[in-house]
């Protein structure tokens, strides 16, 4: 076991201070997306709808409503978005309720 | 493939339609017969058995044997009507779990009457998929092939809820006490009707949930199932794109490898050498996130190409490092004696059972057999690129350990020897009314994919057979070799096969 002494000396401590600050490698990992809603259509918003695999989007008349909880970081509807679903940076979203998981943009770019 | 001039009628030669693969159109007498001669006079491997609606009260029956030394496929193809099949498994072991999951898929059985297991779907679980045996009265009757327990073992169940994180698997033990008699598993729970649920979507959806199917081989599975696209449609991806992949490939192989390592440490209880791995770990996956944008290398392919090419910086600058340190850290595992006494003569696979059983990946190669895909049936860039097969004789735990670490740093050099030549890029491929036979060497071994277009270029029929569906079933002969309970977690972190991989 002196290896594995000497090896755990060596290596020293690799625990990082998350939460208490957000490690750096982080930056680049798929997160939920972010809307522009002045670029949301109507004919976009639906087309997004059909895009996600994971139910995550839906349409109600002129919002579209976005879970957080099904969404997958997948991408697609940043792929499919031309420009109005950018990639978001925050993936830290527990919540204390589920309800607080699921967001409205407003459709604001017309039909 | 020639036959005697009075079978000629009974068998169909069709044009090799794809590089690598041999398709013969046979009637069920020849089937049988072909069988026979593949399996027990040509020492040809089977790698698959699968069935599709051939029409009212039919289906057509494909066995795919690999000719590993010929460096080809051949895929027999028989029409079966009515509920009763030729008896395949009787010539070839290796075909057993899929006549079963044939039978409850289409409700066809071996004529031979033999007990069917039910592999698919759990009993009384009503799910119906759209398969043609689920809901008929030919529906397995049994759960598993019926044993006797007699004198003083018993069977107790484990699972299918096990510690945190586990996939759900029940394990069957038969045990006296201590030593283990005999197990069998049962992976249904996570069944998710994959196959079936991706018929009518189009290849790019397809592929995103075979990606996903099981997630740890997404690289593996995608990279079959791109080829099988990509060989319907008669093209092949641009030469930057294959690199890309490649490299993606044993990105994937690389960190599977360290977690099977990570977890064979748990389970010998050796905290501070899994804790060592489970750093390089990390470090490996954060590197697949830096290089190709996903820990997991989720996103990476796409129908005849890539998309997005690996960032050459990222690796070369830390790709060495982490594969240094973990080879460190085996190191010192390999020389404590405590870890390394749980390893020796533990979980022993006899050295036929690769061949009897089909068997495939590192499982198999700890067993002396030397089989890859990557050499064995090349595709781009491996016909240039040709792997160095690691190999060990022993069939423990210990051998798949040692095949995994020298897969690990041939991996390495593989991906140095092509990083500059790797790029984004695809050729578009559109087929529609075709076939397609895809496979890829996954971490776990060959992985294999079928598919059937429609006249739309839509999923028609998709045969998933990822490399845990092959090495499930010798789980059972390696827990059974003089091992005890406490055994199992090491036997099989160090099969590292996944539920999903099997219950898809």
């Amino acid at each position: 076991m002196t290896l594995w002494f000497l090896r755990g000396l060596r290596t020293g401590i690799v625990t990082t201070r998350y939460p208490a600050e957000l490690d750096a490698w982080t930056e680049t990992l798929p997160a939920p997306p972010r809307f522009r809603p002045e670029l949301l259509t109507e004919q976009l918003a639906d087309g997004l709808v059909d895009v996600c695999p994971f139910g995550a989007l839906a349409r109600e008349g002129d919002e579209l409503v976005v879970d957080l909880g099904a969404c997958t970081s997948c991408g697609l509807c940043v792929e499919h978005g031309a420009g109005a679903v950018v990639p978001g940076t925050v993936f830290e979203l527990a919540s204390p309720r589920r309800e607080l998981l699921v967001k409205r943009v407003p459709i604001r770019g017309g039909p | 493939m020639t036959e005697p001039a009075s079978d000629l009628t009974a068998t169909t030669v069709l044009p090799e339609t794809q590089p690598g693969v041999g398709i013969a159109r046979v009637d069920t007498t020849s089937l049988t017969r072909m069988t026979h001669e593949l399996s027990s006079e040509q020492g040809a491997r089977l790698a698959d058995l699968f069935a599709t609606e051939a029409g009212d009260d039919a289906a057509t029956f494909r066995v795919v044997y690999a000719l590993d030394r010929e460096q080809r496929y051949v895929v027999l193809e028989s029409v079966v009507s009515g509920q009763r099949s030729p008896a395949l498994s009787q010539l070839d072991p290796a075909a057993f779990v899929e006549e079963c999951e044939i039978y409850e898929q289409f409700g066809i059985r071996p004529a031979d009457g033999r007990s069917m297991n039910r592999v698919l779907t759990a009993p009384g679980t009503n799910r119906r998929l759209g398969w043609r045996g689920q809901g008929r009265d030919g529906r397995p009757d049994r759960a598993h092939a019926p044993h006797l327990v007699e004198g003083e073992a018993i069977e107790f169940p484990f699972g299918p809820v096990r510690a945190v994180g586990w996939e759900s698997l029940y394990t069957g033990l038969v045990t006296t006490g201590e030593e283990v008699l005999d197990l069998y598993l049962f992976y249904w729970h996570k069944h998710r009707g994959i196959e079936r649920r991706l018929v009518g979507r189009t290849p790019e959806r397809a592929l995103f949930f075979v990606e996903r199917a099981d997630g740890l081989n997404a690289i593996g599975n995608g990279l079959a199932f791109c080829h099988a696209l990509e060989a319907a449609a008669g093209s092949d991806p641009p030469a930057p794109a294959a690199h890309a992949r490649s490299i993606a490939l044993e990105l994937e192989r690389i960190y599977n490898h360290t977690a099977a390592i990570a977890a064979v440490c748990q389970a010998t209880g050796l905290s501070v050498g899994q804790a060592g791995v489970e750093i390089v770990l990390e470090d490996l996956l954060r590197l697949n996130a830096a290089a190709f944008g996903h820990r997991y290398l989720f996103g990476v392919l796409a129908p005849g190409g890539v998309r997005r090419a690996p960032d050459r910086d990222a690796i070369r600058g830390r790709l060495e490092r982490h594969c240094d340190e973990l080879q460190r850290v085996a190191h010192a595992l390999l020389h404590t004696n405590s870890h390394v006494d749980r390893l020796e003569a533990t979980g022993v696979l006899e050295l036929d059972v690769p061949r009897r059983l089909g068997l495939v990946g590192p499982i198999a190669r700890a067993c002396g057999a030397e089989l890859d895909s990557r050499r064995d049936h090349p595709f781009a860039p491996y016909d240039q690129l040709v792997p160095a097969v690691a190999a060990a004789q022993q069939g423990d735990v210990l051998s798949r350990m040692q095949v995994m670490l020298a897969e690990v740093a041939e991996s390495e050099r593989l991906i140095f020897e092509q990083l500059d030549e790797s790029g984004v890029a695809a050729t578009p491929v559109t087929p529609r009314s075709a076939e397609g036979l895809g496979w890829a060497e996954s971490p776990r071994g060959e992985s294999l994919i079928w598919l059937a277009l429609d006249d739309d270029g839509d999923i028609a029929r998709l045969r998933l057979r990822p490399a845990s569906v092959r090495n499930w079933r010798a789980f059972d002969d390696a827990a059974r070799s003089q091992n005890v309970f406490t055994d199992i977690p090491i036997i099989e972190a160090s099969f590292w096969l996944t539920v999903a991989g099997g219950a898809r």
